[in-house]
């Protein structure tokens, strides 16, 4: 099970850069979520990967096999791998048995009987059993769906890629096929790149997510580390909502946002540099406003602009007090607070995640 | 743009592209712009200077220009009711008026103008023969070689242009729109004249204009119904220039005006097409409910059957008449009834035995080699596999503008000198076809494969098939349809051709149409009306076959 290595790809497109020196490795058996919003180039680095197009710079490797570069592309037949679209682009002439069966076509080695059985088995492993006969026409969007992972599944490729596969479903459904395509992940454990805009998405399914932006992976990790210690602007923004505060350090710890003073996490900070703060909604804690506040958190006193009730949690809007920052803050449904309540809010140094600039 | 390793694949299509290019338009085109202002001491504007000074030929551009002027005011006229009526109300019949639209879109012009001959001749047209049987009047009722007969003739073999821009716009158009307007206060024709017509005015226009476009490149009907009545309009002018002894720099030199106009116009049209775009906003889901007529429905019945007479029922039964009868002219007796014409058309007349194989073998050539050529451009283009396909495709739709009497002009003389002389061959026939076909095909091609996602091919490639073998098992499958479509479409456009066909062919190189021309000098009527009824039933079966390849409406797909 080789995994796969991106080496600075490029790609333009005219003048436009779809992709730009990226680089993102995968290990073997893992599963990363390429995300990012629409025109990020993570689709174009799907494709590059399948070797429908040929990078202008860069290379890309699958174990010791070096598959594209600028000067040689090996073509999408010869990559061993498979691939999910967004279409499902199911074959409408072809039953779901033809649809299935065609990879193993290729496989030189392989009887008809024993395709024929590689076909039932994998349409039973995707809940399709007795559908064989059918056209795809015939299917709801859903059975398109398991059809289109079969396909791709049953030539037991080394490299699987999946294009937002989800992004035609209904959202109840999404879910349910977010948590099948983990379950199929853990089963089969093979090395895979799926590219979604969906960071819920990315999150459930992938071990790490690699978050794209202008063609350029500017973060990857664990879900946890992208949220919880986003490093720009827009990964911050991008994953999760977040307050943005823009200040400049005070000390190598605190920073001010006009008159108010906030101590952060992170790296030490050079006293004058100007420096931008993500706190979650949820890491603010709403109380009764204190006078004295302890010197290991952050006290803030604000008032109450607005509340909505979500169900799960109640959103407000806090007016701070002497200075024109409102923040988000999101607490457990409980002790409600009402427009135009004086409150105080408490927030962890280790919440206030310090930000490198990213142009955005 | 990431095409790997194309540079072979493109150099060959490219060369491909380019040969072709040169002998289907460049060189005949080139010809027919140098010929025109060549003189014995060099470049001269002499022959421009002559042809526009010659009162005979400005008369001639001015009988055209009436004639297009009334025929597309004529065709919006018919045209766009029909449409309405059809696509929004709840008329009776609305299957049947669609088909008969259908049957006078696909009707040779020149076949029905035969027939109108048949029909109101001044003399012996059975028009008016009832009339003065009916009135004891001495003259007649109607006089079809006359500048109106001539308009009426091309307008209701005109008008389905309009009908099919119209009726396409309204189906775009969801009730709603109309409905939003009604809501806030908009009464019925406050809703008509506020929402409807703004939204189908492009296409209103753009219909005008295309029917213009066929009034200027007709020849047949100008030809069977102008010339006995003593005026020329510029194909049939053009055409005379080859009478002997033949003036091509003077057809030449009025080709190129021609030409420049049909450009012009289809600039036009396809800017105003451009912006047509804003009539589908919203149309997603969008419900259309029938208008009711309420006591209107019948009356509305009978104007449409009224239209569909003039193009479709007369026309065709006074062919059947003729075909079947020893004198046309007089009624359909025992006595008079006849199997002759059959006979003598297909067995007897040499003339007619070998345009009908000519015509078959110029149809089934020209629609084979350009289908092939058109699906080739069309996955070139649609799948970007050469650097420049837009280019490619805009070539293949360049023939458009070119009226067939002066494609035929350009390639005459591009061909009846070295280093290729193909004048006399059915080549320069088969070329000629080829050119003014490819438009079309390569319409109906191009729709096809953009119709087939390549995401389809791809998911094929990454399974393990090559470019070829994915070829073979999702394109050629999924197109197939698509193809026999732009096969029929060419092979109809092939067996009706005459504009180009009377300049080009040579005795030995008659095709069916050309002979019907060549009869009626004759006199020979049946002969005509056997050789229309197969041009008509060939015309049909064809039809038939697009109907049931794509399952649906002809007229949906041509525009």
């Amino acid at each position: 099970m080789p995994g796969v290595s991106l080496r600075g790809l490029t790609l333009k497109y005219g003048d436009l850069a779809a992709v730009e020196s990226l680089s993102l490795e995968i290990q073997p058996g893992e599963l990363v979520a390429l995300l990012g919003p629409s025109g990020c180039g993570k689709t174009t680095t799907l494709r590059l990967v399948a070797g429908f197009l040929t990078p202008e710079a860069g290379e890309i490797w699958v174990g010791d096999r070096c598959l594209s570069s600028a000067t040689s592309v090996v073509p999408p037949e010869r990559r061993r791998m498979a691939m999910i679209f967004q279409s499902y682009a199911l074959w409408p002439h072809m039953t779901v048995a033809q649809n299935v069966a065609y990879g193993l076509r290729f496989k030189a080695a392989m009887s008809r009987s024993e395709r024929a059985r590689r076909v039932t088995e994998m349409l039973q492993v995707v809940q399709l059993g007795g559908y064989e006969a059918r056209y795809p026409g015939e299917l709801s969007g859903g059975q398109q769906q398991r059809v289109a992972v079969a396909r791709a599944l049953v030539v037991e490729p080394e490299i699987l890629l999946l294009d937002e596969p989800l992004s035609n479903l209904d959202a109840n459904l999404r879910e349910e096929m977010r948590f099948e395509i983990r379950r199929l992940h853990e089963a089969f454990n093979i090395t895979t790149l799926y590219v979604t805009h969906d960071q819920a998405e990315a999150m459930v399914i992938s071990d790490r997510i690699a978050v794209l932006e202008h063609g350029q992976v500017v973060q990857s990790g664990t879900a946890d580390e992208i949220f919880g210690r986003p490093r720009t602007r827009f990964v911050a923004e991008f994953i999760g909502r977040t307050n943005l505060l823009d200040g400049v350090a005070a000390t190598p710890d605190t920073i001010a946002v006009g008159r108010l003073r906030l101590r952060v996490a992170g790296e030490a900070l050079t006293p004058g540099a100007r420096v931008t703060v993500s706190v979650r909604p949820h890491a603010i804690a709403l109380g009764e406003p204190v006078d004295h506040p302890g010197p290991d958190v952050n006290a803030l006193r604000g008032k109450v602009k607005r509340v909505s009730f979500l169900g799960d949690s109640v959103d407000y809007e806090i007016a701070l007090a002497d200075s024109d920052v409102v923040l988000r803050v999101a607490t457990p449904v409980g002790q409600r607070r009402k427009v135009g309540e004086a409150v105080g809010l408490t927030i962890d140094p280790a919440a206030c995640i310090t930000l490198g600039a990213d142009g955005a | 743009m990431g095409v790997s390793s194309g540079f072979d694949r493109s150099a060959l299509v490219w060369v491909g592209a380019a040969l072709a290019l040169v002998l289907l338009m460049a060189l005949p085109l080139g010809w027919l712009a140098s010929l025109s202002v060549s003189g014995e001491q060099g470049v001269t504007l002499d022959h421009y200077r002559a042809v526009f000074s010659d009162v005979a030929l400005r008369k001639a551009v001015w009988n055209t220009l009436v004639l297009a002027f009334w025929v597309g005011l004529g065709s919006v006229a018919l045209g766009a009711p029909l449409a309405w009526l059809t696509a929004r109300t709840d008329v009776p019949g609305r299957g049947v008026i669609r088909s008969l639209v259908l049957a006078s879109f696909v009707t040779p012009p020149f076949l029905g103008a035969f027939a109108w001959v048949m029909l109101a001749g001044p003399n012996a047209g059975l028009l008016n023969r009832v009339w003065r049987g009916v009135t004891g009047a001495e003259d007649a009722l109607v006089n079809i070689f006359s500048m109106p007969g001539l308009i009426f003739v091309v307008t209701i073999y005109t008008f389905p242009y309009v009908y099919i821009m119209i009726a396409n716009t309204l189906a775009l158009i969801a009730s709603d729109l109309e409905e939003a307007a009604s809501i806030l206060g908009a009464g019925r024709l406050a809703v008509a004249l506020t929402v409807t017509l703004p939204m189908v005015l492009p296409a209103l226009v753009s219909g005008f204009i295309l029917a213009v476009l066929q009034a200027l490149a007709l020849f047949g009907s100008p030809a069977i119904l102008s010339l006995p009545a003593g005026f020329h309009t510029i194909t049939t002018q053009i055409w005379s220039f080859f009478h002997f002894p033949p003036k091509t720099e003077m057809a030449a030199a009025f080709s190129i005006p021609l030409l420049l106009a049909t450009a012009l116009l289809l600039l036009v049209q396809k800017r105003l097409l451009g912006r047509r775009g804003y009539a589908a906003i919203g149309g997603k889901g969008g419900q259309r409910r029938a208008i009711a007529l309420g006591p209107w429905r019948w009356p509305a019945f009978a104007a449409c059957l009224g239209v569909m007479a003039c193009a479709i029922f007369l026309p065709y039964g006074i062919l059947a008449k003729a075909a079947l009868s020893r004198a046309w002219a007089q009624p359909l007796t025992a006595d008079n009834f006849t199997l002759a014409n059959f006979s003598f058309t297909f067995f007897e007349y040499s003339a007619t035995r070998d345009a009908i194989v000519n015509t078959l073998e110029l149809g089934v050539a020209t629609a084979t080699i350009g289908a092939g050529l058109v699906a080739l451009l069309s996955y070139v283009t649609s799948r970007r596999l050469v650097r420049g396909h837009q280019f490619v495709g805009f070539l293949a739709l360049t023939p458009v503008v070119i009226p067939g009497v002066v494609l035929a002009v350009a390639l005459f003389i591009a061909y009846t000198r070295p280093p290729l002389v193909l004048y006399g061959t059915l080549t320069i026939l088969f070329i000629a076809y080829l050119t003014k076909e490819m438009p079309t095909g390569y319409a109906q091609s191009d729709a096809t494969f953009r119709a087939i996602p390549p995401e389809l091919e791809d998911a094929g490639r990454i399974l393990g098939a090559g470019r070829l073998r994915v070829l073979r098992d999702v394109t050629a499958p999924l197109a197939r349809s698509g193809i026999i479509a732009a096969w029929c479409f060419i092979f109809i456009g092939v067996i009706r051709e005459l504009s180009a066909s009377i300049i080009l062919f040579t005795p030995s190189t008659k095709v069916m149409s050309v002979v019907i021309f060549d009869l009626k000098e004759e006199g020979q009527f049946g002969a005509i009306a056997v050789l229309g009824l197969v041009m008509l039933a060939l015309t049909f079966a064809t039809v038939a076959i697009v109907q049931a390849v794509l399952g649906r409406d002809v007229l949906g797909v041509r525009e």
